[in-house]
């Protein structure tokens, strides 16, 4: 089986969960024999053929243009980077800055639009998504060019169905499947409520909508997005399908404590915005250094809340108690899960949330929020509403006061994310394949 | 006869390195080093050598008539030891000319004064150390981080064996109507205050190669003449005192050579000494050449002599500003109880103002001067690196 993957992050193109998620995912199904043709954002316009489970490192990669794919091949590069550089794969996808033509793009989606034979139901969908996907914001205009190539891949290459992963990449992945004729897999890693902690931006709304519409499968990461899914986009249940992230650790690490203070060491871990309530980690923080002073409180990631974060920590007089790390790579991420005692995922809605996973793996003691897809899968943790900040504190209170307690709950949620592997989830995703196809080879004969 | 008191600050920080929160507990010198020496070795050259050396000339060539104040941070002195030994010599060459004054201030250019009197004591008897040991002077006149000053201060000040003189900035809401070429008393009438002449000064500092002020360029004749207005409003013979208070740093580096800040300099004595009513004087001779009764003013408030406001908000106006200084004064409390002195001269060192300065997040006017002096992207950067340095700081406490 051959699946053509459209996703907007792949390590080393990564900004949040969803590269990671789609590491370990495509990994597991190379090692499923299912073979993956991977498109990513890259400046140059290439795919990358998946086969081995090793290649999710290596990225071998294929020019669409035979020339440039001879110079490719003739040039020497000295290591991976070095070739991504060349491919253009940048290090975080909002540096991806190959604009679209709209022009371009509204003839290619019309195209497909006003094809004969299309049901009414379907050219509504081309209509909506048409209409939202127009606009001159970088992120919009990327998503076209994005979609733009996407006609190229569905017919210059040979695949059984097609497979893409949130909203970025639907369009895309919808042209594909009217191009090929093949199904389409959409997977549900956040939505526009999730991200926005409300509505949101509609037109993403509406983007979402159109793509898990046309999809003949949808997954969802968890329970909980499931129920997003079926309640705020109202799509069919029976197409839905719930698949729970794993987690992944690069091999050189090491999971023995390596602290970094002697006191208590409370963590957040994650990008540093609405959806993931840094405030109410802050607001947790200040209740707890009122009892125990002793404790430090880490904020480690980015994001668009960060400044913020910085000027209402300094507000609330947490002294040298609460820092902020700025981006860390994977190596950096592993170092302060050693040197932590409590990880914290306040988050106001997630629809999965892998960095708990990790967390554990490491021994820490996790509070999870309930509004969370993790929460579904893990019994040694505690699962807490964001919202109920006292509840939080006292719990990070408790286990100060009791660090045996503290070091035996993060002993036995280390035994239990050990037996989450993403080949469950990899094979649960197979037999989704399996049974998508089947359908579809029935309804075309 | 007016006096044109000249009092120069010469002070480099200790500018800290991109600390991270892993970095913590690695036992890392938390100063950048490299850019510190870098920095040092760059002003010297621009800066202190070449009006160290025009300075020299104009003692010497008047013979006494001239004569200029400095007033040098001990973390100025320790990196010139450290970097370019050759800009304290010459410092040294000036004050042996015995037309040099010295002034007194605390040894790190801290805020101790607002938030640990006990520190302040302190680093205001290590700098009088500093003073004996590298010049074998003995300073008699103060002056307080960045000119802050309020009531309180001078009743500190007169305590210290010596003092009888503290300068401070020209604050018109102290003012009001009076002028500050007067010699002024303490609220008290204990110590005396010569006051900033921020107009004239910061023309000179701030508005000498603005090419879009109107009075560009600032020439040595119109100077002068500005000066030579300002004795026509004293009837009664009094003695004036213009006090051109600015940083060192001024010649050279924030004014470029290309300016033409040098010749302005080599040539603006002459024209003071042409006249018979102008002249030079140091700022521990001012009280004796005050022939009239010195008026006392009380400065409830402090007052700095930075940004517009004149007023402690460069430090302390934001919440990042507030808790760095606020741990750090908690950390200094702490080491002092433990008589720590290794980590007592790294929490010294981290007392500096320029540290708050950094952080600072009013950016209109005044924020282009911080950006400038700044060697971080954003106050937000200022701030991280320093609590991360406090955070290490107090985990090598325990």
């Amino acid at each position: 089986m051959k699946v053509l993957m459209f996703t907007w992050e792949f390590p080393p193109l990564i900004a949040g969960g969803l590269g990671m998620a789609c590491y370990g995912m495509v990994r597991s199904l190379l090692g499923l024999g299912i073979k993956v043709d991977l498109v990513l954002p890259t400046k140059e316009l290439v795919y990358f053929p998946l086969r081995e489970p090793d290649d999710v490192d290596k990225l071998p990669a294929v020019f669409l243009d035979p020339q440039k794919h001879t110079e490719y091949i003739s040039h020497k590069f000295l290591n991976i980077e070095e070739r991504l550089d060349y491919i253009g794969v940048t290090v975080r996808p909002e540096t991806y800055l190959q604009m679209g033509e709209l022009e371009q793009f509204v003839k290619a989606i019309k195209k497909e639009s006003q094809r004969e034979l299309i049901s009414q139901e379907e050219r509504e969908i081309w209509e909506e998504l048409t209409a939202h996907l127009m606009g001159e914001e970088d992120l919009f205009k990327k998503v076209q060019e994005f979609t733009l190539r996407a006609e190229r891949f569905a017919r210059e290459l040979d695949f059984d169905l097609i497979h893409a992963h949130d909203w970025l990449t639907y369009p895309a992945g919808m042209l594909a499947r009217s191009i090929s004729g093949k199904p389409l897999v959409v997977h549900i890693h956040a939505t526009e409520y999730d991200r926005a902690g409300g509505p949101g931006n509609p037109r993403v709304h509406r983007i979402e909508r159109a793509g898990m519409m046309y999809a003949d499968r949808v997954i969802a990461v968890s329970q909980y997005t499931a129920q997003r899914v079926m309640s705020h986009y109202r799509i069919d249940t029976a197409k839905i399908s719930i698949v729970h992230n794993a987690f992944s650790l690069s091999d050189e690490y090491h999971r023995t404590k390596k602290r970094i203070f002697k006191g208590p060491t409370i963590l957040f871990l994650g990008r540093i915005t609405l959806q993931k309530g840094p405030d109410y980690f802050l607001e947790m923080a200040s209740k707890v250094h009122k009892v125990h002073p002793e404790a430090h409180f880490i904020m480690a990631g980015t994001g668009d809340m960060a400044r913020e974060l910085l000027y209402k920590s300094a507000a609330k007089k947490l002294g040298n108690k609460f820092l902020f790390t700025g981006f860390l790579n994977r190596k950096q991420v592993e170092d302060i899960l050693r040197a932590s005692d409590i990880f914290v995922l306040p988050s106001v809605s997630e629809p999965f949330g892998i960095s708990p996973l990790e967390a554990m793996a490491f021994g820490v003691t996790a509070i999870i929020s309930k509004q969370s897809g993790v929460s579904e899968v893990v019994n040694h943790a505690f699962k807490i509403d964001y919202w109920d900040v006292d509840l939080m504190a006292e719990t990070v209170n408790h286990l100060i006061e009791n660090p045996e307690l503290c070091q035996k709950i993060g002993l036995e949620g280390m035994e239990e994310v050990n037996k989450i592997h993403w080949n469950d989830s990899a094979e649960k995703i197979r037999q989704i394949y399996s049974s998508t196809l089947s359908e579809y080879l029935k309804s075309n004969p | 006869m007016l006096y044109v008191i000249f009092y120069f600050q010469v002070h480099q920080p200790y500018r800290l390195r991109h600390l991270n929160v892993l970095d913590i507990g690695k036992g890392l010198d938390y100063f950048d080093e490299h850019l510190n020496s870098q920095i040092m070795r760059k002003v010297t050259e621009k800066c202190y050598l070449p009006t160290n050396k025009i300075l020299l000339d104009l003692i010497k060539k008047y013979e006494g008539r001239f004569k200029v104040a400095f007033s040098l941070t001990g973390t100025a002195i320790e990196q010139m030891k450290a970097y370019s030994p050759e800009a304290l010599d010459s410092f040294k060459e000036l004050v042996d000319t015995g037309n040099v004054e010295l002034l007194g201030e605390t040894y790190y250019h801290s805020l101790s004064f607002l938030f640990d009197t006990n520190d302040f004591l302190d680093q205001v008897a290590m700098h009088r150390d500093l003073m004996k040991s590298e010049f074998g002077y003995y300073p008699e006149t103060f002056r307080n981080t960045e000119l802050i000053y309020q009531d309180s201060l001078s009743d500190l000040i007169y305590e210290i064996e010596g003092f009888h003189t503290i300068l401070t900035e020209g604050v018109d809401r102290i003012l009001q109507w009076r002028s500050p070429l007067y010699a002024y008393k303490n609220y008290a009438k204990t110590i005396n205050l010569l006051l900033k002449y921020y107009q004239l000064a910061d023309d000179i500092a701030f508005r000498f190669s603005d090419r879009d002020w109107p009075e560009y360029p600032l020439t040595v004749d119109k100077f002068v003449n500005w000066i030579d207005h300002l004795t026509l409003s004293e009837k009664e013979n009094r003695n004036l005192f213009l006090n051109l208070f600015m940083d060192y740093e001024t010649f050279g580096e924030h004014q470029w050579a290309e300016t033409g800040i040098f010749d302005f300099m080599q040539h603006f004595p002459e024209e003071i000494l042409k006249r018979p009513h102008l002249g030079f004087a140091n700022p521990k001779e001012a009280y004796k050449l005050a022939n009239y009764q010195q008026e006392a003013l009380s400065f409830p408030e402090p007052v700095s002599w930075a940004d517009v406001e004149r007023d402690l908000s460069a430090w302390l106006s934001n919440d990042m500003q507030r808790n760095a200084i606020e741990t750090l004064y908690n950390l200094i409390n702490l080491i002092r109880q433990k008589g720590d002195e290794k980590l007592m001269e790294v929490a010294h060192k981290l007392s500096t103002s320029d540290h708050f300065y950094y952080m600072c997040t009013k950016y209109f006017q005044d924020g282009d001067v911080h950006k400038y002096f700044s060697p971080y992207d954003s106050p937000d950067q200022a701030y991280i690196y320093y609590m991360n340095a406090l955070a290490d700081l107090e985990e090598r406490l325990q």
